[in-house]
């Protein structure tokens, strides 16, 4: 029983006074920014990300945590109240959830919401509890060519399944890979790319990327098409709590979205749209209350709600085994591990043993706490709706711009502020991805010292790429991804 | 810079709302940003003596995938693929384009190059906030002003606290 020990370590961390209180602190601001529009976890995290300086690892990692999962909670209340999804992943809940809001049922679809979000956060916690360490253990056999093909995949699957076309997920995810080679090569320490600038020799950092796509795109992009018409908020009405009935109707779609979304979640590209949709689907197949669905089943609540929180625990699998990010908020995750000169992966889990488990013990913690937060007080929560968005939208680009000046006080990374944010501008504009840019930049250099250490180690034999048996099997399944699809529509034009 | 080659091309073809039908300058744009990268990337060693492979493979690679990439889309464009513009929840796709809050919301980003250094972060945010601001329908500029200086000195000591370099508070006047 050493993961139980572990475990019981990492509660002794985790309920410190001060990481309790840094759980409280992110999980309040979590559940702020998963209600405001404009301001998503990835953002959040990376303008908290100078903090890193001034904090424990185990603190800042505790409050990002608690950040990650306060924006599930909060994202659902503004789909359920105001058909407004926060974030991509409670777009289902706003399908039905709204419908029972203005029928009156807004109550009883914040509680299986919220209720339905803690037992799936809490069932996938204890899933990653003990999915971690056997992964991490079996991640201690891994070879520089496993780790390439693991990416190799990661790219293939996150530019298949993200975006609107394939085209357009690998355009995403080249630019990311592009920008990722600007700098100094770390393993001969030439220049690339630099056109002779000093200040780029350190490379673009991940976070004024990340800034410049998600606060700096959106404020242009919704400034250009802004709807001032704020949506009507549908009145909490009903019992605060829910019925018998109700209960009986959502338990079982809270197991059935923990099943689907825990593991979607720890696959790359998936991220929490792809398990909801999924959970949604599969309510509505298995419901004796068909007639109510598109009427407000409380069913279409409860699944994609618990669905969209075990993803949340799902994208730390691999980002905590093996270093891995597989959506946006895992790649600043990582980025904030690598400022703490951490490598997430399987020696973490014995060289640092009191940060891992104290994260892992503070999602238990930091879960009861956001149901306690949200639901009583879901009241004084949607007030936060009342700030004016010309100021919330102008608040956000302060402190987007703090984020990036605090970096390193250069007006170069403020010049790349103003061209990536017009970039993240024309790809809202023309519909194309944007999580696979931070992917492709994060993951791009890791990819590369993978192949390099791998090809080097082989004397320059490109099969050595697939000479163990898990690099074989990752790379066909790359090529099937890539391939299947057209394969099979050559062969339904032929058929 | 990622995004050179749209730059060149960004003036005059997204205005047209909800978007243009035939945004060949994309494409272009990427197949221009890749001949960048895979002529910066030829000029570096593509191996090395005990490597097997050089820094300029990974640059040479992701150049020739974005000017493939490129070169697909405008085939696609050309074929007549839709982009239809995003939905957010403070904005709607299928809105024609407000140039003038654009701009104003643009120039509040392109403020900061220009002020940082001389003027400092406090006075720099409070402009930006004023003119974001604007550029989303305020009219009220006092009470912005006074807002926007209330959050960026708030910010500015918060962040000073813990441990950012944000430089002086209005260089100007030395402190």
């Amino acid at each position: 029983m050493e993961t139980f020990e572990l475990l019981l370590h990492g509660f002794s961390v985790a309920l410190q006074p001060t990481n309790l209180m840094w759980a409280l602190v992110g999980s309040v601001l979590g559940t702020a920014i998963g209600i405001l529009p404009g301001i998503g976890p990835a953002l959040t995290i990376a303008l908290l990300l100078p903090v890193t300086t001034a904090l424990a690892p185990t603190s800042a990692f505790i409050m990002f945590a608690g950040i990650l999962y306060g924006a599930m909670y909060g994202g659902s209340t503004t789909s359920i109240l105001l058909n407004t999804p926060g974030e991509a992943g409670s777009m289902m809940t706003a399908l039905e959830g709204n419908k029972m809001a203005r029928a009156g049922r807004g109550a009883a679809a914040l509680a299986t919401a919220a209720i339905g979000s803690f037992v799936a956060g809490t069932i996938a916690t204890l899933a990653l509890t003990f999915a971690a360490p056997a992964v991490a253990e079996l991640a201690f056999y891994f070879k520089p060519t496993d780790y390439f093909a693991i990416t190799a995949l990661a790219f293939c699957s996150v530019a298949v399944v993200m975006g609107t076309s394939r085209t357009r997920g690998f355009v995403s995810l080249f630019l990311g890979i592009a920008i990722g080679v600007i700098g100094i090569d770390t393993m001969t320490g030439q220049p690339r790319l630099t056109f002779g600038n000093m200040q780029l020799l350190r490379g673009i950092a991940l976070t004024v990327v990340l800034v410049s796509l998600f606060a700096v795109g959106e404020i242009l992009y919704v400034a250009s098409r802004y709807r001032s018409t704020p949506g009507v908020m549908a009145p909490i009405k009903g019992q605060l709590w829910m019925t018998k009935q109700d209960f009986a109707r959502s338990w079982k779609p809270w197991l059935r979205g923990t099943a689907i979304g825990f593991p979607m979640g720890a696959l790359p590209g998936s991220g929490s749209e792809i398990p909801t949709m999924l959970s949604y689907t599969l309510e509505r197949k298995l419901t004796k209350y068909p007639e109510e669905f598109g009427k407000g089943a409380i069913e279409g609540v409860a699944g994609p709600e618990a669905a969209n929180n075990a993803a949340a625990a799902g994208i730390l699998v691999p980002l905590l085994t093996l270093g891995l990010p597989t959506s946006a908020t895992a790649a600043v995750l990582l980025a904030a591990f690598q400022n703490y000169g951490l490598q997430p992966g399987p020696f973490l889990f014995t060289s640092n043993p009191a940060l891992i488990w104290g994260l892992i013990a503070s999602l238990y913690v930091g879960n009861v706490m956001l149901l306690v937060l949200n639901l009583p007080l879901v009241g004084i929560w949607v007030q936060l709706l009342r700030i004016p968005r010309p100021q919330l939208y102008a608040g956000i680009l302060v402190f987007a711009m703090i984020g990036v000046w605090g970096l390193a006080g250069s007006w170069v990374d403020l010049t790349i502020m103003l061209v990536v944010g017009l970039g993240g501008y024309v790809m809202r504009v023309y519909d194309f991805p944007i999580a696979p840019v931070l992917i492709g930049l994060i993951l791009g250099p890791m990819a590369e010292t993978q192949l390099r250490t791998a090809l080097a180690a082989g004397q320059g034999n490109p099969m050595v790429l697939v000479s163990t048996p898990l690099s074989a099997i990752l790379i066909t399944l790359a090529v099937l991804l890539l391939a299947l699809p057209i394969l099979l529509k050559r062969l339904r034009a032929n058929a | 810079m990622s995004t050179d080659g749209r730059n060149t091309t960004e003036g005059g073809s997204p205005a047209a709302a909800p978007a243009s039908p035939k945004p060949y300058w994309i494409g272009i744009g990427l197949m221009v940003m890749g001949a960048v990268w895979l002529y910066n990337g030829f000029g570096l060693p593509q191996g090395a003596r005990y490597a097997a492979v050089g820094p300029g493979l990974f640059v040479t690679l992701a150049g020739g995938g974005l000017l493939i990439l490129g070169a697909i889309l405008v085939l696609q464009i050309w074929r007549g693929e839709s982009f239809e513009a995003q939905d957010a929840e403070d904005a709607d796709g299928s809105t024609k384009m407000d140039k003038r809050a654009f701009l104003t919301a643009l120039v509040a980003v392109a403020l900061p190059i220009v002020t940082m250094g001389p003027l400092g972060m406090p006075f720099t945010a409070t402009l930006s906030f004023v003119l974001v601001a604007n550029a989303f329908g305020s009219r009220r500029w006092l009470l912005d002003l006074i807002c926007g200086l209330i959050l960026a000195c708030a910010a500015w000591f918060l962040f000073k606290q813990l441990g950012l370099q944000l430089g002086r508070f209005f260089p100007p006047l030395g402190v």
